[in-house]
């Protein structure tokens, strides 16, 4: 978890098109992992939920799904 | 009011045929000129899977372009995509000063790496060219060597 942390504080806007790297915060259902899980800053995590939630409408991202992974 | 920056994405109903896509893409960047908006850039990432179906349908094809427009053309636009039946989802984002960095950021990115390309291609055919040179200079070896044999 720790080399993934780097990233998070130089990344200065998480962008709802980037299905990459938002995918790696979700689960297999395609739900959003909490802080406590993935231990990323509260700043970066609130970015993270809007941008997951834009994605979500625009069909980039599930809703729900089983088979994300 | 003063001009602001907008990134625009929109998802067209797939199954219409080309010229229709064509013709309403083209529509949608005349109502944004003609209203007193700029296109900075334009990106069609064309048809893509939708990740749950909507209306039915399992691919859009995905538009997404940066303009720059007073505030009143966006409520203008946004009616105007929904009025729009084959235009299936719509988002308007307005770039405050990180995304607009962010933005930035990804346009130099996007040079650089086609300036790394053509530098690959151009490398690439040089070897290619050196190669060739090279085996004609071999045939040409391989052709005094025969006429030795000739002479017994």
């Amino acid at each position: 978890m720790a080399d993934t942390r780097f990233d998070t504080d130089s990344v200065e806007y998480v962008d709802y098109k980037d299905v990459e790297l938002l995918k790696r915060y979700l689960n297999e259902q395609g739900k959003i992992l909490p802080r406590r899980i993935t231990n990323v800053p509260a700043k970066f995590q609130r970015q993270l939920t809007r941008a997951v939630k834009r994605a979500r409408h625009m069909a980039l991202l599930p809703f729900v799904s089983d088979n994300i992974r | 009011m003063a001009k602001q920056t907008y990134e625009l994405t929109y998802i067209i109903n797939a199954v219409i045929n080309d010229d229709q896509i064509r013709g309403l893409v083209n529509r949608v960047h005349k109502f944004i000129d003609e209203n007193g908006g700029d296109i900075l850039e334009v990106d069609e990432w064309g048809s893509r899977r939708l990740s749950f179906p909507i209306n039915k349908k399992r691919n859009g094809h995905y538009v997404n372009l940066y303009f720059e427009a007073e505030g009143d053309l966006i409520v203008r636009l946004e009616r105007a995509l929904t009025l729009e039946d084959d235009i299936l989802r719509y988002l308007t984002l307005k770039l405050d000063a990180k995304m607009l960095r962010a933005w930035e950021e990804s346009k130099k990115e996007g040079k650089r790496r086609l300036e790394a390309e053509r530098l690959e291609v151009e490398r690439l055919e040089e070897e290619r060219l050196k190669r060739a040179r090279k085996a004609e200079e071999e045939v040409e070896d391989d052709e005094d060597d025969e006429d030795e044999d000739l002479e017994d």
